[in-house]
């Protein structure tokens, strides 16, 4: 049988000065895959990287949305925001119906049915469908290497049906599945899985990543990397739910700035050719946990100690990453040197009337 | 989810279940507008940029820096040539009061405004053709009196109003004080020459060695000219009221300046030269001295410390870098000698801040001290020699009598630049006497349209503070520095002690502008809206254009501005400048809504138009 040549796109990479920060972005693409008119939250995160990540895709693009907020939210009435061509799937298949759209199109390729560059064949999973419920079907996906990207929109939590708690909701955070309370005052006792970590280590030769809408050109890049890389590729992107981390409207972006700069969400790249992990990317700031923990309701309630474990557990990270840690961080995770979240006493009396 | 091959009636012909037109970015989704959950949106309104507010002709400076930043020089130039007719000139000798409150000051360093202002008047120098043109003419006289800055100002935003202008200098050669008062070494004489040119281009006439009282009276100006603006500036020299001021050696600092400017020189200086003053003029008659042959020189002062000295302190540390010593505290009280300067009698002093009476406090019960010195240079200010004026324009204080339009009374006469604004609590500089210029240039123009005056030349808002930016998006970045001159060498030579820039070093010194409060279309609310409803048509200043159907009013876009131009409105309660959106919680019904229109009308159609579709 003759080799069948597969046209490929290949997406150039975005100047990115300052990391993320964007000056003048000419080579931004007018294309819009993603319009107005849907029905998520005001500022909402997932909204925000679905808008980022179908950008850097580009027109010559296949959407498929498992169950969550990007499929509840935006496909009401039979009709959604997407400018290219989507469907909704289960939220366990969400890797097995992208392998399948992958498949068909090296079928068709191969038959002589589509001409043209093959597409970028996208999945945007919440983390519910990614870490708990389809993560069977991704791994799978993932394995087989179909060329395909899979996105994780990490919210930490179930958000469409009501904020529950999901493998992915950090130490501490408060969901209703997760209340604070005399038994457990730090609300949530588990550590959140490390799914990036667990798919590139699980799957090698895949391309992975993890980014956050704090640094949208990075984030692109990523994106377009992953688009770029010939077989399966994984990226799990931070996207702040304003309903379920409980903020103000506004700090979307700043949330996902401040989770990289607290070392709660560290950066890294995964690379198939070298087998090694890429630590590179160096926020511009270093700060304490409680800068991020104290701009959300959801941690409210955290006495000291738990403020302190968070800090031990992003010391953890970034000594991971390599970085050399200030003393300041050092002190912090010292429940000595900790306060109460503002609310700890606030959120205490709740639980005991309850 | 496609219509194909399926036959739609009319009354569906409305999106139904399954059947939806394509969205695009511009109409949006049409089936959900989600405007109506907004409480507050997000407005684009540009502020006052603290730098353009501080300049003292309004120059756009923050404009002027974001097109250089897009290497865009010549629009640049034409740009500041708006408000500046000569920005080769204040590039070189300017104070900066831009750079001092220029916010990127509270966060690293200032820009460099005046070295970009440099480069781009030596960019328009080097044109073949300015890029201003006169306007055209409507027949009209006016006289400038003065070449100065104040009268040059005047003169040129006459011109480009379409004025024919004559102006009329005392001097053999145009320029005024920026001829005889800024030396060679910080304002060439060759950059000045041009500005002329530059002026002469326009079709200004400029008549040389022609004074008025002198050779034109106060009459001819009346008869010949339908307005005439009077910039004379401050020419005579104050005294400090010395015993035994008049004795040989002893020199004023403006009259020493200007016949070096004008070559016409013939001091001869000994090897010790002693400054009275402080100011800037003080400074440059200091340095002046080392470059004309004066070996020490030292300056006295009646402040307490360099820091309370009213001059530009880049100066200050620069003639401190050529070598001439500073004494504060004293004041002279004696001119010794015998018919010729030998030395000083000198007190402790201090300013005594009363208004009325003489403001320097001599404290006579100390010691006198001797101060051997060859020469002394008096550089205590100026005042104006006004005999030609008529009596009824001079007030109690001997300035002229101008209302706040600097007009005087009922006259065609206008009076601009430092003698207007002695009295006025400016600082008397270069770019204050040109902004004076051009206020008054507009008012002259008005009154003779018949228009009514106006206040303000631009009006203010908002400043922007650091308050208002998002500074994630800034990177520290040192500013740039000019290169001069090494001190030895120069503090010999008439060569131009400061540097310029060059095309790559302005770029990436206007690169570091905040663009404080001003849209410079960075993208940054059209790459973090969720929604996305913020459209981006053509990408320049301002022009994005938000989709209010969609927006939810979360506000993200006005928290991440990175220049604070963005701010948040809230929906029903709208102030002034801002355009009330006609249907603030009742916008376009969207899909379902018209939908639900032909649904409504159903009953009034003969049944067939439902049944018989086919």
């Amino acid at each position: 049988m003759p080799a069948i040549k597969v046209e490929r796109q290949m997406l150039p990479m975005f100047a990115s000065p300052n990391q993320g920060a964007r000056f003048y972005n000419p080579e931004l693409p007018q294309t819009e895959p993603f319009v107005p008119g849907h029905r998520t939250c005001a500022g909402c995160g997932p909204s925000i990287q679905y808008r980022m990540t179908s950008k850097a895709a580009g027109d010559n693009t296949i959407l498929v949305g498992p169950t969550g907020c990007m499929y509840v939210a935006n496909s009401s009435y039979l009709c959604t925001p997407y400018n290219v061509p989507w469907a909704h799937t289960q939220i366990g298949s969400a890797g097995s119906f992208t392998a399948g759209v992958a498949a068909a199109y090296e079928a068709m390729i191969r038959k002589g049915k589509w001409k043209g560059p093959f597409p970028n064949i996208i999945c945007e999973a919440g983390d519910g469908s990614a870490s708990d419920i389809g993560l069977a079907s991704i791994s799978g996906a993932l394995y087989r290497n179909h060329d395909c990207l899979i996105i994780c929109y990490d919210n930490e939590q179930y958000a469409n049906t009501g904020i529950q708690a999901s493998s992915r909701t950090p130490y501490g955070g408060m969901t209703t599945f997760s209340p604070p309370g005399k038994m457990v005052p730090e609300a949530k006792s588990l550590y959140p899985k490390d799914l990036a970590r667990m798919m590139a280590a699980g799957h090698p030769h895949c391309y992975v990543a993890t980014a956050s809408v704090g640094y949208p050109i990075d984030l692109m890049n990523k994106v377009r990397k992953g688009l770029n890389h010939k077989g399966a590729a994984y990226i799990m992107i931070y996207t702040p739910c304003q309903k379920g981390f409980v903020y103000e409207t506004p700090r979307s972006i700043d949330l996902g700035r401040l989770v990289v700069e607290c070392g709660l969400y560290p950066m890294w790249e995964w690379d198939p050719e070298k087998r090694k992990f890429d630590y590179s990317f160096r926020p511009q700031n270093m700060r304490p946990v409680s800068e991020y923990l104290k701009l959300q309701g959801r941690f409210g309630h955290l006495h000291a100690e738990h403020v302190a474990t968070m800090q031990k557990f992003a010391n953890m990270q970034w000594k991971m990453m390599g970085v050399e840690l200030p003393d300041a961080l050092v002190r912090a995770a010292d429940v000595k040197n900790v306060r109460d979240m503002g609310a700890a006493q606030a959120a205490e009396a709740v639980a005991l009337t309850v | 989810m496609s219509t194909k091959g399926t036959h739609i009636p009319d009354w569906l012909a409305v999106p139904f279940a399954g059947i939806t037109p394509a969205p695009s970015q511009e109409k949006g989704q049409d089936l959900f507008p989600t405007g109506n959950w907004r409480s507050t949106r997000p407005v684009y309104r540009d502020k006052m940029p603290p730098c353009n507010n501080a300049c003292g002709t309004n120059e756009k400076i923050q404009g002027y820096l974001d097109l250089v930043k897009r290497g865009r020089y010549l629009d640049a130039y034409a740009l500041i040539k708006e408000d500046m007719p000569f920005p080769s000139v204040t590039g070189r000798v300017c104070y900066h009061p831009c750079e001092q409150a220029c916010n990127r000051g509270q966060y690293d360093e200032a820009i460099s405004i005046r070295a970009v202002e440099r480069f781009l008047g030596d960019f328009g120098q080097a044109l073949p053709k300015d890029v201003v043109k006169a306007g055209p003419p409507n027949g009209r006289k006016v006289a400038v009196v003065g070449s100065g800055p104040a009268g040059h100002s005047a003169a040129y935003q006459l011109a480009r109003l379409g004025y024919a202008v004559t102006i009329l200098e005392k001097s053999p050669k145009a320029g005024g004080l920026n001829r005889g008062g800024i030396p060679d070494w910080v304002l060439p004489q060759r950059v000045l020459d041009r500005e002329i040119e530059r002026l002469l281009e326009l079709g200004i006439t400029i008549r040389t060695n022609t004074e008025v009282g002198k050779d034109v009276s106060w009459d001819d100006l009346k008869k010949n000219y339908d307005a005439c603006v009077l910039a004379v500036g401050l020419t005579e020299p104050n005294s400090v009221r010395a015993e035994g001021e008049n004795k040989d050696g002893v020199i004023y600092g403006l009259p020493f300046l200007r016949d070096i400017g004008m070559g016409t020189s013939n001091v001869k200086l000994g090897r010790n030269v002693t400054v009275i003053g402080g100011g800037n003029t003080a400074i440059d008659c200091a340095r002046e001295a080392l470059r004309q042959g004066a070996e020490d020189v030292t300056m006295i002062t009646v402040e307490r410390n360099p820091k309370e000295m009213p001059c530009v302190p880049e100066d200050l540390h620069d003639m401190m870098e050529e070598g001439v010593v500073l004494m504060h505290a004293r004041a002279m009280t004696a001119v010794l000698g015998n018919g010729r300067v030998e030395a000083l009698q000198l007190y402790p002093a201090r300013f005594s801040g009363a208004v009325n009476a003489s403001p320097i406090l001599i404290d006579r019960e100390a010691p006198a001290e001797r101060f051997p010195t060859d020469n002394v240079i008096i550089a205590v200010g100026q005042h104006a020699s006004l005999a030609w004026l008529p009596a009824e324009f001079k007030n109690e204080r001997g300035t002229i009598r101008i209302d706040r339009f600097g007009r005087l009374g009922d006259t065609m006469f206008f009076a601009a630049g430092d003698i207007a604004q002695v009295a006025s609590g400016q600082p008397l500089m270069v770019v204050n006497a040109v902004g004076d210029g051009k206020r008054v240039a507009f008012s002259l123009d008005r009154v003779l349209r018949k228009e009514p005056l106006q206040e303000r030349m631009v009006p203010i808002d908002v400043i922007t503070d650091l308050a208002r930016m998002n500074m994630t998006y800034f990177p520290h970045f040192p500013r740039l520095k000019q290169e001069t001159l090494l001190p030895t060498f120069r503090r010999h030579t008439q060569e131009e002690v400061i540097q310029g820039f060059s095309g790559n070093q302005a770029f990436e010194e206007a690169n570091r502008c905040f663009s404080c409060g001003t849209c410079n279309a960075c993208d940054n609310c059209y790459l973090v809206c969720p929604e996305p409803c913020i459209v981006r048509s053509v990408r320049s200043n301002g022009l994005y254009r938000i989709l209010t159907d969609y927006c939810k009013g979360c506000r993200v876009c006005i928290e991440e501005c990175p220049t604070g131009c963005l701010e948040s409105v809230p929906e029903m309660d709208f102030d002034t400048g801002v355009v009330r959106m006609d249907t603030a919680f009742a916008i376009t019904p969207g899909l379902h809504g018209r939908q639900a229109e032909e649904l409504k009308n159903l009953a009034d159609r003969p049944a067939k138009d439902i049944e018989n579709w086919k």
